[in-house]
């Protein structure tokens, strides 16, 4: 009989979970039904309905998607868009990129550098603060990028700062942070020696990896960062509230130098990592931006409310020179002539891309303030003729009967599988090469080119800071990025001087010509460069979005 | 008494023997798959990654590295997510769980009722309309995966008739929908599971002497009959309370709900060890719980397993 009374208290409890589960759900669904949300473009179902379905935040909101949860709001760690984001809107570094995507003052309202190019010395605002009324002082600088390459933090941005001197013995175990040479003269003085000119520092410390972390309140609590109610804001926004994989809430930060120009009263960042629902959240109101899901391109790019930029970044496949046949150039120009960049672009990969006949992506401007890509112009081309020609002379250098088996490989993904398949037809029709697909996990095939393990593989950029040499630096001899085992001390010596050169125009010289040598070499061959396609609903304006950064909503604006 | 008592002490040690044999495996999986948790399209150099592997120990000898694990699991401190430094793995399973078990729960309890009913009309209709209506739409359910259903649902009933929110977890109503893509499945499977043992006891002897004794059709139905038949729908209930309570990726990851079934998925493509470990072990655990769960409610449904006498074996 016990055992007959526990079964019915299971069958009541059940029965009373499913009965408040039902009731539930259905007073929820109700008062929904009633109210109209045609259209719905977010605005109108403020005061109804969406403040059921998005929390009601009285004031200008913004409702916008991270996709997932940031890795870490600790400057130095979080090292990947989804906190990049955020974090430039909760922060500040010296510099700030301006609606030219120029590092214009930030924190800084103005700087010297010396005549040799090496010492930055950066003067502080008086009312740059924190958003716990701390002031922004230079020594939160120098704690937050010693913080950065200390070993101990494990940074994964701290080659960054290798520009600074002593940063790399720190950060390698041999030297300490004392011979970091970033110094706080005063409270509103910061001095930076540099181990060379770079041209391009100002730039660099817009990113996040720099951003000053308030050496007072890490002191107090050294995982400041994890938590709304312990992170402190030096930006145009401050964290409200933070559920973690869930949203994020930033509100104005009064206490930021220029609040005034900042327009929104809320930022909410949903965390929707499916392409598909984000977008149909956007249909219905809850989010005031999205991306457009791969499949839905066609129909949706060209849209009056479609956002598309330039981002600093390429696609493009490695050959690996270790592995026959491409130890042969002539071979690996066949290659590249033979590939209709055109057709991947339109009809592949689609959403507004653009196909690449150069490296370093358009949106970089030289001195003379045209853009790096239009000068150096186009470096490649599709030429079947030539392919073919240059083809049959390398397979003669090599004393080829027949051309080695070429395997091509990518990691695991619709959109690569595409554009691998095309390349695979292109080559067997324009060059009658029969090369074998194979993809990988991502992380798998990542290992396996780390080690040269792979002959014709997949791979991605995506700028760091917004200067070109931040590509192009990737294939000197012994870089980590290099991957291809291409060597050579012509190219080294070009970005060397690509790096320290003081005279800008000269600088950008070098650069060309590194870039020409990258083309005629053909160690790594463009397939196209990356854009940002946004969709926007009606009434949202002013979201900054750079060719390299992060999208910066200061200036946001939303029309009530 | 004491044959019980030695029973559950001998399950006890079998659990732990099997979890221990679970977390090995997977720690010479896990250290056999290639790739890191640092590989990255994004740039970096020598130092950075030796860094970043001395701080999570993964520059250590295997067997440190596994002696590190065990610990782990035996302090019930799995430390920091690699990929998410912020937070530890303690943290993203407790506060994954209670939110993959709230949606699991109602499901569950929508997709055994409704189950287990529609099963008994079915059976009692057996070649009626009713019966090849609703194992007409089980077959769908099950035919159907979740994840097409849950995009048909958001498109109809968020998108078109704006009835439900699209996705997110925050009130009653974001509910709605997810557990409607998640439940369906189980639900049919119950409902034809229930329906042929349901068939199958009701031409057995006794149930006819219990009609043949003037008992309410009622009375047959729920209080002998479907003791009997209930019989197999628990035995896949362990391996489906596990399941949807430990969180589904895709539904979690269509509906943008914060639980922990993407977890399991995406702490394997990032390498992220330790979130990995700590996935691995709750999830056995309570797989090997809830199946401990599923043998004693058996013997408590049907006194002839007796449990003393299984363990004996």
């Amino acid at each position: 009989m016990k055992e007959r009374k526990l079964l019915w208290i299971l069958l009541v409890m059940l029965t009373a979970l499913f009965l408040a589960a039902c009731t539930a759900n259905e007073d929820a669904g109700e008062p929904q039904e009633g109210t109209d949300t045609e259209e719905g473009n977010g605005e109108d179902g403020e005061d109804g309905e969406a403040a059921e379905e998005t929390p009601d935040l009285d004031g200008k909101t913004l409702y916008i998607n991270n996709g997932q949860e940031p890795a870490s709001f600790d400057p130095s760690i979080g090292f990947d868009q989804v906190s990049w984001d955020p974090l430039n809107n909760l922060m500040e570094g010296l510099t700030r990129l301006d609606e030219n995507s120029v590092a214009a003052e930030g924190v800084a309202e103005s700087w010297d550098i010396s005549e040799d190019g090496l010492t930055y010395t950066f003067h502080l605002r008086e009312d740059a603060k924190w958003s716990n009324g701390d002031p922004v002082v230079a020594e939160d600088f120098v704690f937050a990028w010693k913080h950065m390459l200390d070993p101990e933090t494990a940074s994964q941005a701290a080659f960054l700062a290798y520009y600074i001197e002593g940063g790399e013995e720190y950060n390698s175990g041999e030297g300490s942070a004392d011979d970091v040479n970033v110094t706080a003269v005063d409270d509103k003085t910061l001095e930076v020696v540099l181990i060379q000119p770079t041209g391009f520092f100002l730039d660099l410390l817009t990113n996040p990896a720099f951003f000053p972390i308030n050496h007072q309140v890490a002191e107090e609590t050294p995982d400041w960062y994890a938590e709304a109610d312990t992170f402190v804001a030096n930006g145009p926004f401050m964290l409200e509230s933070w559920e973690h994989d869930s949203e994020m809430i930033f509100a104005k930060n009064p206490e930021y130098w220029d609040a005034d120009a900042v327009n929104l009263d809320y930022v909410h960042f949903s965390m929707v990592n499916n392409t598909n629902s984000q977008y149909q959240m956007f249909q219905t109101g809850e989010l005031d931006t999205a991306s457009i899901p791969p499949e839905m391109s066609d129909e949706l790019i060209d849209g009056d409310d479609v956002f598309i930029g330039e981002s600093g970044g390429l696609e493009f496949y490695r050959f690996n020179l270790t592995e026959e046949p491409f130890q042969n150039k002539k071979i690996r120009q066949a290659f590249s002539y033979a590939i209709n960049r055109d057709d991947i672009a339109e009809y592949v990969v689609k959403q507004g891309v653009e196909p690449a006949y150069g490296f370093v992506s358009p949106g970089f401007t030289a001195p003379d303030g045209k853009d790096f890509r239009e000068e150096n112009g186009d470096l490649l081309s599709f030429d079947p003729e030539l392919g073919k020609q240059l083809l049959e002379e390398g397979m003669q250098e090599e004393g080829y009967d027949e051309l080695p088996p070429v395997v091509l490989t990518y990691s695991t993904s619709d959109v690569n599988q595409a554009v691998a398949e095309t390349m695979q037809n292109m080559l067997s029709e324009n060059l009658g090469i029969d090369v074998t697909l194979e993809n990988q996990e991502w992380n798998v095939f990542s290992e396996a080119q780390q080690n040269l393990e792979l002959q014709f593989s997949r791979s991605s950029f995506l700028n760091d800071y917004a200067d070109p040499v931040n590509f192009l630096e990737s294939f000197t001899t012994n870089s980590y990025m290099n991957r291809t085992g291409f060597e050579s001390a012509e190219y080294d010596e070009l970005i060397q001087k690509s790096k320290s050169e003081t005279d800008e125009e000269q600088r950008y010289e070098y650069m060309y010509e590194a870039e020409r040598m990258l083309a005629e070499e053909m160690i790594a061959m463009p397939i196209r460069y990356y854009n940002v396609v946004v969709l926007e609903a009606d009434g949202v304006e002013g979201i900054l979005r750079h060719p390299v950064g992060y999208f910066d909503l200061k200036y946001a604006d939303k029309a009530e | 008494m004491k044959h019980m008592l030695k029973y559950i002490l001998k399950r006890l040690l079998i659990m732990i023997i099997t979890l221990w044999v679970i977390i090995t495996l997977t720690f010479i999986l896990m250290i056999n798959i290639p790739g890191s948790p640092f590989n990255s399209d994004q740039s970096s150099n020598e130092t950075v990654q030796a860094n970043l592997e001395a701080h999570y120990n993964l520059d250590q000898p295997y067997y440190i590295q596994y002696l590190l694990y065990i610990k782990s699991i035996v302090t019930f401190d799995f430390g920091p997510s690699i990929k998410q430094p912020n937070q530890t793995v303690n943290d993203l399973l407790s506060r994954g769980f209670p939110i993959s078990f709230e949606l699991g729960i109602i499901t569950i309890v929508l997709a055994v009722i409704s189950g287990i009913l529609v099963g008994i009309i079915a059976a009692l209709r057996h070649n009626g309309f009713l019966d090849y209506l609703t194992m007409g739409i089980a077959v769908l359910g099950i035919s159907i995966p979740n994840f097409i259903l849950a995009t048909l649902l958001i498109q109809q009933l968020a998108v078109n008739l704006e009835i439900f929110p699209t996705a997110t977890w925050r009130s009653p109503a974001h509910m709605v929908l997810p557990v409607l893509a998640l439940a369906t499945g189980p639900m049919a499977i119950i409902a034809r599971l229930t329906r042929s043992t349901m068939l199958e006891v009701l031409t057995q002897d006794y149930i006819k002497m219990a009609k043949a004794k003037g008992l309410s059709p009622w009375k047959v139905i729920f209080k002998h009959a479907l003791r009997n038949a209930l019989m197999p729908v628990v035995t896949i209930m362990g391996t489906l309370f596990a399941g949807i309570l430990t969180g589904t990726f895709v539904i979690e990851q269509i509906f943008a709900i914060p639980g922990m079934g993407r977890y399991f998925v995406e702490s394997i493509n990032q390498r992220d060890y330790p979130v990995i470990m700590g996935t691995t072990v709750f999830y056995s655990a309570f797989l090997i719980i809830m199946l401990f769960i599923v043998d004693v409610v058996y013997g408590i449904l049907d006194p002839r397993i007796k449990m003393h006498q299984k363990g004996g074996k």
